[in-house]
């Protein structure tokens, strides 16, 4: 895959670079600032973007402004969005629309190199990485927190990631559980919760955070 | 002292003083405190007092029960003191007091150069305190009004008229010989009620008179200066916002700086974490989730060179981000300023950038409150004289003073140091006027910089 970073931290910036190419992508261009990340994704068009938020020169939320920007004009080229702080508002912003090819992780998931390499592969190929913080946090504040009561502790897992964008397999793996448990656990919850039974994960995701949503 | 400059000094001195003497009379000072003399001239006239006399002027036409054997009754005195206190009710109900009062801090101020901040708005009518205050200044204008009128009027006036006695006394006393005038009066400064001025008959005698008019008006800007001192005394006691109110627009102002300190201090904290530390492990975990991918799960190590050197990476980072946290929370609050501040002060000193000397004493330890405020103004003044100084030496002192805390970091440096060219003074004054410190800069182009903190020994003891 070929991959612009912006990143202002220069360290972490080096290791993003290094972890990437060391999976097997390219990395076309290591930038720390949104406009000169607009200009390596126009000049470069790379499959992925990892974008910092906090950026020069407001150092505000240039990196999820930047990322809006490539979502509007470069709608192929997926974004995913680090961070050091997780800000629902931000995971709104991003989701607006479609989830797909779009993901919004703290920078901390960068340490677990598989899952965020898995999480990089997964929005390039139009899929969703949603940081479980924002999960956790948006299911806190659900206004259906009610509702899923009737979900024992399993389905409420796998809710969660399903939430996060993960396939059934990714489910499985992660819950250590095998396809077919996780396939009738969806299909349990989806039942429960009355949501018609999607076909795609993408349309999957989009379901779970409307109904956590709305 | 030696050296002609010092040996010439003395001889200058009476010229230059004679000098400035001579010239004071037709100074801008001068005429702009006649000025204020003059225009505040009609405040002289206290309206209740006037109120008081035309009662009792009534009551003499009024006939025998107001009036006995030219004397006024109980009844018509207590009537005049009633109507006078209504008048001055009256005045400050009505706003009156407080519009004349303006328009004196006005005169005041364009002319004295004596800046009286107005009090607050007023709430209640008739328990205006500052309306009350500036009815007492009407009234104290009468006897100082009455000398800036003996000033302007003696001094100036009739010392101006006494120089003219030998121009115009040959045309108009030209008289032939036999022929005896009546003498002319010349007014002298001692000239109360028709005592006190002497005369004059003939023409040498009128070089008294000028010479009496002469000193009068070399006396008249001094005289001047000090009835309008008195009158500026009564206005910045009298006509200002009031001890309290003053106090509370201190605190007003002080407070609100207070919060947006604490506020930029928290951000700044908040920024120093995010890009500092924060950055620094988030790195480090990756580079030891990296290593940890190169070790393999089990058995056989696939990539040991590269695992080495990511592990080797991520203890260099795990010891930069140590550093980064032990200096940002010796920031927050050094721990050695928990012994006291001689101690805090001993280890700022020895790790200054220009060598600095230290002499504390301070027998009563201060709250913890103005510790750490003392701490971080010897911290700021030592890192701005590093900036800005070029100074070779720095003696910081500190010591207890009349229940005050003192403390003076003093450089060798070029000077030329001021709170408005953004050397962090400004905002080390604020912090300082917090708690009713004060900072006092002497700082000469050439230098050298003595920068003096004082502040109470307990936060919130006046």
């Amino acid at each position: 895959m070929r991959i612009v970073i912006a990143e202002d931290a220069a360290l972490f910036r080096a290791g993003l670079v290094r972890l990437l190419e060391d999976e097997g992508h390219r990395v076309c261009a290591a930038v720390a600032d949104g406009e000169a990340l607009l200009a390596a994704v126009a000049s470069h068009r790379p499959d992925v973007v990892v974008a910092d938020v906090r950026m020069p020169p407001t150092f505000t939320d240039e990196g999820l402004r930047a990322a809006l920007e490539l979502r509007r004009s470069h709608p192929g080229t997926a974004v995913l969005v680090l961070s050091q702080y997780i800000e629902t508002r931000y995971a709104a912003e991003l989701l607006h629309g479609s989830p797909s090819g779009v993901g919004y992780l703290l920078k901390d998931r960068v340490a677990d190199v598989s899952e965020f390499t898995d999480a990089v592969g997964r929005v390039a190929a139009g899929g969703t990485a949603l940081d479980r913080e924002v999960v956790s946090q948006l299911l806190a504040a659900s206004r259906h927190a009610g509702d899923l009561d009737p979900l024992t502790p399993r389905e409420r897992d796998v809710l969660a990631l399903m939430a996060e964008g993960r396939s059934n397999a990714g489910i499985a793996a992660a819950l250590v559980l095998t396809l077919g448990t996780v396939e009738k656990h969806v299909a349990s919850i989806f039942a429960k919760l009355g949501l018609p039974a999607s076909e795609t994960d993408n349309r999957r995701v989009l379901a779970v955070l409307r109904y956590l949503g709305s | 002292m030696t050296g002609p400059a010092a040996g010439a000094a003395p001889a200058a001195a009476p010229a230059a003083y004679a000098a400035a003497a001579a010239r004071a009379p037709f100074t801008a000072r001068a005429r702009s405190d006649i000025a204020f003399c003059v225009l505040t001239l009609p405040l002289i006239l206290p309206v209740p007092v006037i109120g008081f006399a035309i009662t009792i002027g009534l009551a003499n036409l009024a006939g025998p029960s107001w009036m006995a054997a030219g004397n006024p009754s109980w009844l018509a005195m207590l009537t005049a003191v009633a109507i006078a206190v209504l008048t001055a009710a009256l005045m400050v109900t009505t706003g009156a007091t407080r519009a004349l009062a303006a328009a004196v801090r006005r005169a005041a101020g364009r002319l004295l150069a004596e800046q009286v901040t107005p009090p607050p708005p007023r709430h209640t009518r008739l328990g205006d305190g500052p309306g009350w205050r500036a009815m007492a200044y009407l009234m104290l204008k009468l006897p100082a009004g009455l000398a800036e009128c003996y000033a302007v009027g003696v001094f100036w006036l009739a010392g101006l008229v006494n120089l003219t006695y030998p121009f115009w006394w040959l045309s108009f006393r030209n008289h032939s010989p036999g022929v005896r005038l009546s003498p002319v009066p010349v007014t002298t400064p001692f000239d109360w009620f028709g005592q006190g001025h002497f005369r004059v008959t003939t023409f040498p005698g009128t070089f008294a008179a000028f010479a009496a008019g002469a000193g009068m008006l070399l006396a008249a800007p001094w005289v001047t200066r000090g009835v309008v001192a008195a009158d500026r005394w009564l206005i910045r006691g009298l006509l200002g916002p009031g001890r309290t109110a003053q106090r509370l627009q201190d605190l007003e102002q002080t407070r609100a700086l207070a919060v947006d300190d604490a506020a930029a201090r928290l951000r700044r904290l908040e920024r120093d974490l995010h890009d500092g530390a924060q950055i620094r492990l988030a790195t480090l975990a990756m580079n030891l989730g990296m290593a940890r991918k190169k070790l393999g799960d089990q058995g056989e190590v696939p990539d040991l060179v590269a695992a080495r050197e990511l592990v080797g990476a991520a203890h260099r980072g795990a010891k930069d981000a140590l550093v980064e946290l032990r200096e940002l929370a010796r920031g927050i609050h050094p721990p050695v300023l928990d012994n006291g501040l001689a101690d805090a002060l001993a280890s700022l000193a020895a790790t200054s950038a220009i060598p600095a000397e230290l002499a504390v004493s301070v027998p009563v330890r201060p709250t913890p409150a103005i510790e750490t405020i003392a701490y971080f103004c010897a911290a700021e003044l030592l890192a701005n004289a590093a900036k800005h100084s070029q100074a070779n030496k720095i003696k910081i002192f500190i010591t207890e003073r009349a229940g005050l805390l003192v403390l003076q970091v003093t450089d060798d440096g070029v000077g030329g140091a001021e709170p408005s060219r953004g050397s962090g003074l400004s905002g080390l004054a604020q912090r300082v006027a917090v708690v009713d410190g004060r900072l006092d800069i002497a700082s000469p182009p050439g230098g050298p910089t003595r920068i003096t903190v004082e502040l109470p020994l307990r936060a919130g003891h006046r």
